[in-house]
């Protein structure tokens, strides 16, 4: 499958910016069945954009430096992708959780994708007792390291309400967890925690879902939305491997992965200082367009 | 091999109490005590400590450590313990730890062996990794380490090395042997402390030190100094000591450590980074900054690339790093090291790396992540400390690191699980015994346990330099490591006995330009010190009135006291300048003269010092005391000594006491008042404070001739305003005749010959302003220097006679405007602070 995908983030300052500095993380990354066939960004007010500084992870990043007053930002990126990839599904011969924790934590490679970065807990995502006492009833570490990922993102979105209004971009695990409710980042932040306290190597994902549209309307430009993802190291023969705890499947065509890190913080699409008195209001709309 | 005595005579007729100090000390020590092993291979310099302090206490121990305590008093020492609002005294130990200069040196190049072995293995995790790849390191034990940062991987150091600076917590065990608690490569606090110990321990000691052969520890610091300067670009760089700011657990020991060094004292915010270049913001616009030694966190470095919510980094910091166009040191990302796991590892490391054994065994260590280690761990857990892996809290050891014989048996059922599922976390160590060191206590001598933290250097040349000593801290606790600084902790200055007389070092080097200038004052610093003029300035003021309202109830020789309107006047002064705020303000206004009159007044009095108002004397010293923490650097000891002394205890209701109250006050004002003329060097930050000075001055006298030179002025009136600005000699030198309006008006608004009055006070702040440098390269004046010459001719034109209340309330303007003024010119914006761009999210 070919897309299309338009993000589009405006931010409206209270009062001028005198001064900004930003890093944009929107290029998505070529990963395991998916190439970035295309990619543009435009600033308004204009301003030079350079290549982002590494951060070590799986992320594409660029930057930039405003240095003239601004009411409004608008950063707009445009991607085609192509996506070839097959929701993997669960096999006799897949690994056990322990046998991939125990793969994961003797895995000799300090790389970018390697399992060491990704068995501790991260800036954001905390180890917590309660969260790896209830991952731990799918997590069994005799089970099929696949199977019981899937069982897990099923028992998030089967025993958690999505409700966009429980929590906020730095609500923690572990208070999503006590709601039972929250965002594709929360349940997310939860698989991620359970899984690295079972001993499992878990990444964050941050991109984009194709969304389809009920039977007989057309599907609503910009009404789409950024998403959040799991991957878990499943051993070396199976990698790394997607699972969707606020869809309740593993990862195969309709997502589009932007960048991969420990959590948010490596993640985001955007994030950066600025000089300024006041607050801002952000509008970030995003368009899946399905090519064919 | 027995130890030459030092060059210290036996007087005959000596007191003995040294030696029988000694005698009963080494009686109750426990075997491994460090006294008793020295004594039993025939050293004598304890003998030779103890005599001399008995000379110098005549026999009383306790004496020695109350003059120990005053000094620390006197070098300001402090420190706080996270959570503290106010700084506590550093807890100094009255006798040094002594070790002999042979044992030192194994100590030494011990040290020196792991500074080395710490670079080489950073330089391998964050370059080429071939520690992991072959096996030798495992990869979670670099990733588990919070202080690893990938974005580090790759990025030369531009001085060819991440370490400047490292140090290392060493226990000696009551075999004698040391070894190595905990590494410090992050931002190695103590050095500061180290110092200051030696300080305190010099001044009470005095000549014993020399005559004991004790090792100087400056040689240590030039070191530093000179080996961060050598691997600066510039020739004569400018050095900044970036620190997380006065609420730190060590701001004190930064303070001191930079003022020591000669390093820029900045915060995040004095700090801007342009094209890939550091600047630091002073009154001469940015300027350069060749090296950074950071006391923050890397977490904190910058916001842009670590962690974005920090408001203490500089924005971009890591663009500098990576053009190499500034050294950050010790290098962002060396905190994996100190990762107790870490220790596991290290005796191999020596031995690949560097094809050593360790001089300094570590205690040994057992990392969980391995089977083999695992399983030996869990075979011996009643016999070993169990411990995070990392230092973070895990799951199964809630109380943090434990013994394995303490952990009951449900609570090892649940770690044993835990540990299973991820034994990365986990780690057993040896337990250590540590050997005991002298300490009086209660005016006794007792023996505690004590570690030794002990310091090296890049020295000009790239090689390392240990510093002689270090500190030592003594808990009542078996186990020191566990121990803060605070109630029960000491710190003891450390002192290595040489062997022959230590040559006096000379610090100064071979050849030095002469300069008169002391460099580019940042913008953070005038600030300080132009707010720290305004505001002793204007506690002055306040107790001027305080002294005046009270004086002028007393009626000492019979009729003497002033009428009553004088006296409301006063009283409207109090609470107009915000000196006094009392609940209801309609108490003050008595305009009859009711038997509670006085009473009211001295309630006035009293709030306008211990009261909350923004201008009584509580507050202004508060303020006060919040600046001159903050630039401790540029204060002379003095100076924060009289800021930092409490308030004298506040008397009952007697006129009488609260007046001599206020005049004792009044005289520690004009104590700061006569450091900062006569002792402040003239430079660009003596100006800065006089500025504040001069201006809060301006204002006050500008409001008492509104208040009491009025058409309706009474001879009180005058008396009063006379005597608020120390003018009636001026007065009466200037007028045979008695007081009348116009003159005095004139001799305290217009008349330049007057240094109390306005007119004195703008030709100072003109002068000043045109002493400071100027940004513009056209020749025009810029907005202070032109709104300082608006003012001087504004009053250059007013006239006593018609002078009137509106006409003085615009110079009041006038000044606040120039206040104003200055502070955009000079000063750090801080109305607009830096803010998070924000996060998007679906």
């Amino acid at each position: 499958m070919r897309y299309a995908i338009r993000h589009l983030t405006r931010f409206d300052y209270d009062s001028p910016v005198r001064f900004a500095r930003c890093n944009l993380r929107l290029h998505p990354v070529d990963w395991d069945g998916q190439r970035v066939e295309e990619y543009a960004l435009a600033i308004d007010p204009q301003t030079p954009v350079l290549p982002g500084r590494d951060n070590g992870y799986c992320v594409l990043g660029e930057r930039f430096v405003l240095d003239k007053r601004a009411d409004e930002l608008s950063i707009e990126s445009r991607s085609t992708i192509i996506v070839d990839r097959i929701a993997p599904e669960a096999r006799p011969d897949d690994l056990s959780v322990a046998e991939a924790s125990r793969l994961a934590r003797e895995a000799r490679d300090l790389g970018r994708t390697a399992p060491a970065n990704f068995l501790f807990p991260s800036p954001l995502i905390g180890v917590f007792p309660e969260i790896a006492a209830w991952c731990a009833q799918e997590l069994r570490p005799e089970r099929g390291v696949v199977e019981a990922g899937l069982a897990l993102a099923r028992a998030i979105m089967a025993g958690f309400k999505y409700d966009g209004s429980a929590t906020e971009l730095d609500t923690s695990p572990a208070q999503a967890f006590a709601a039972r409710r929250g965002v594709c980042q929360d349940f997310a932040q939860i698989m991620i925690s359970g899984a690295r306290s079972a001993g499992l190597a878990a990444a964050y994902v941050s991109g984009y879902l194709r969304t389809i549209p009920p039977p007989g309307k057309a599907r609503l430009v910009g009404a789409d939305a950024t998403h959040a993802w799991v991957i878990l190291w499943c051993g070396p023969e199976r990698g790394w491997l997607g699972f969707d705890p606020t869809n309740a499947c593993t990862v195969g065509p309709d997502h589009i992965v932007a960048a991969i890190g420990r959590d948010y913080a490596d993640v985001a699409p955007i994030d950066g200082v600025f000089v300024g008195r006041n607050g801002q209001t952000i509008d970030v709309s995003v368009d899946v367009e399905p090519l064919g | 091999m027995s130890p030459a005595a030092p060059n210290m005579a036996q007087l005959p007729g000596m007191p003995t109490w040294g030696q029988g100090w000694l005698e009963s000390y080494v009686a109750q020590a426990d075997l491994g005590d460090v006294v008793r092993g020295d004594l039993g291979r025939g050293a004598r310099w304890w003998h030779h400590l103890f005599d001399g302090v008995a000379t110098l206490t005549e026999g009383r121990l306790q004496r020695l450590q109350d003059r120990i305590g005053r000094q620390v008093d006197d070098l300001g020492t402090a420190f706080r313990l996270p959570g503290d609002t106010s700084e506590r005294p550093w807890p100094a130990a009255a006798l040094p730890l002594l070790i002999g200069e042979d044992e030192w040196r194994g100590i030494a190049e011990g040290v020196v062996q792991r500074a080395d072995l710490m670079e080489a293995v950073l330089a391998d995790v964050y370059g080429p990794a071939r520690l992991v790849a072959d096996g030798t390191l495992p990869a979670p034990l670099v990733t588990g380490s919070r202080s690893f940062w990938r974005s580090m991987i790759g990025m030369e150091p531009t001085s060819g090395h991440r370490l400047q600076i490292y140090a290392v917590d060493l226990g000696r065990g009551p075999d004698g042997e040391w070894r190595v608690l905990a590494d410090h490569v992050r931002a190695p606090a103590g050095a500061g402390y180290a110092l200051e110990n030696r300080l305190a321990a010099s001044r009470v000691m005095g000549p014993l030190q020399t005559r004991l052969n004790i090792q100087r520890l400056a040689p240590f610091f030039s070191d530093f100094r000179e080996g961060l300067a050598a691997v600066c670009r510039r020739a004569a760089p400018r050095i900044g000591l970036l620190t997380p700011g006065r609420f730190n657990p060590s701001y004190a020991e930064q303070a001191h450590l930079a003022r020591y060094l000669g390093f820029l004292l900045v915060e995040g915010d004095d700090l801007a980074v342009r094209g890939n270049e550091l600047f630091v913001r002073t009154i001469e616009g940015l300027k350069r900054i060749d090296a950074l030694w950071r006391r923050i966190d890397t977490k904190f470095l910058d916001p842009l690339s670590f962690d974005t919510s920090s408001r203490i980094g500089v924005p971009g910091l890591m663009d500098v790093i990576a053009a190499g166009n500034a050294v950050i040191t010790n290098a962002p990302g060396v905190g994996i090291m100190e990762a107790p796991a870490m220790a596991a590892f290290l005796p191999m490391l020596a031995r690949k790396l560097l094809g050593e054994k360790l001089k300094l065994p570590n205690i040994a260590t057992w990392w969980c992540g391995q089977d083999g280690p695992r399983a030996e761990m869990l075979a011996n857990m009643d016999d070993l400390l169990i411990a995070p892996a990392f230092g973070d809290p895990v799951i199964g050891l809630p109380g943090g690191a434990s013994l394995g014989a303490n952990i009951d048996w449900t609570a090892r059922a649940a770690l044993e699980q835990a540990i299973a599922l991820r034994p990365q976390d986990y780690i057993g160590r040896e337990v250590v015994r540590l050997s005991t060191m002298p300490v009086v206590q209660d005016g006794r001598l007792v023996s505690r346990p004590f570690t030794l933290r002990a310091f090296a250097t890049r020295a000009a040349d790239g090689s390392w330099s240990v510093m002689p000593g270090g500190f030592a801290r003594l808990g009542d606790d078996a186990d020191v490591r566990a121990t803060v600084m605070g109630e029960g902790a000491f710190s003891a200055d450390v002192g290595i006995v040489a062997l022959h007389p230590v040559e006096p070092v000379s610090l100064l080097p071979a050849h030095v330009e002469v300069r008169r200038n002391p460099g580019t004052l940042p913008s953070r610093a005038a600030d300080n010190l132009f707010w720290l003029g305004r505001y002793l300035e204007r506690g002055d003021a306040t107790l001027r009135l305080v002294r005046a309202t009270l004086g002028g109830t007393i009626d000492a020789d019979g009729g003497q006291s002033l009428v009553p309107v004088t006296l409301d006047r006063l009283a409207t002064l109090l609470i107009a300048t915000g000196a006094a705020r009392i609940d209801d303000a309609d108490d003050a206004e008595g305009d009859d003269e009711e038997p509670g009159e006085i009473r009211d007044l001295a309630e006035l009095a009293a709030a306008a010092i211990d009261g909350p108002g923004y201008a009584s004397i509580r507050t202004l010293i508060g303020a006060a005391h919040g600046i001159a923490e903050v630039i401790r650097d540029r204060l002379a000891a003095d100076v924060w000594r009289l800021i930092d002394m409490p308030l004298p205890a506040a008397p009952a209701e007697d006129t009488g006491a609260m007046l001599a109250r206020a005049a004792s006050l009044q005289d520690r004002f004009a104590a700061l008042a006569g450091l900062a003329a006569e002792n402040m060097g003239r430079t660009a930050g003596w100006r800065f404070h006089d500025l504040g000075r001069r201006i809060e001055r301006a204002l006050a006298v500008c409001r008492y001739v509104r208040t009491f030179a009025t058409e309706a002025a009474t001879s009180d009136d005058l008396t009063t305003l006379l005597d608020l600005s120390d003018s009636q000699i001026s007065y009466r030198a200037r007028y045979l005749t008695g007081l009348a309006l116009v003159p005095v008006r004139d001799l305290m608004t217009l008349d330049p010959y007057n240094p109390r009055s306005v007119a004195f006070q703008v030709d100072r702040i003109r002068e000043h302003l045109a002493a400071l440098p100027s940004l513009r390269d056209d020749g025009i004046d810029e907005a202070p220097v032109a709104a300082a010459t608006e003012l001087g001719f504004t009053i250059a034109t007013m006239r006593a006679e018609a002078m009137s209340r509106t006409g003085l309330l615009s110079l009041e303007n006038k000044l606040a405007a120039l206040s104003d003024a200055i502070g955009r010119r000079y000063f750090l914006q801080g109305a607009e602070t830096i803010r998070a761009a924000g996060m998007t999210l679906a």
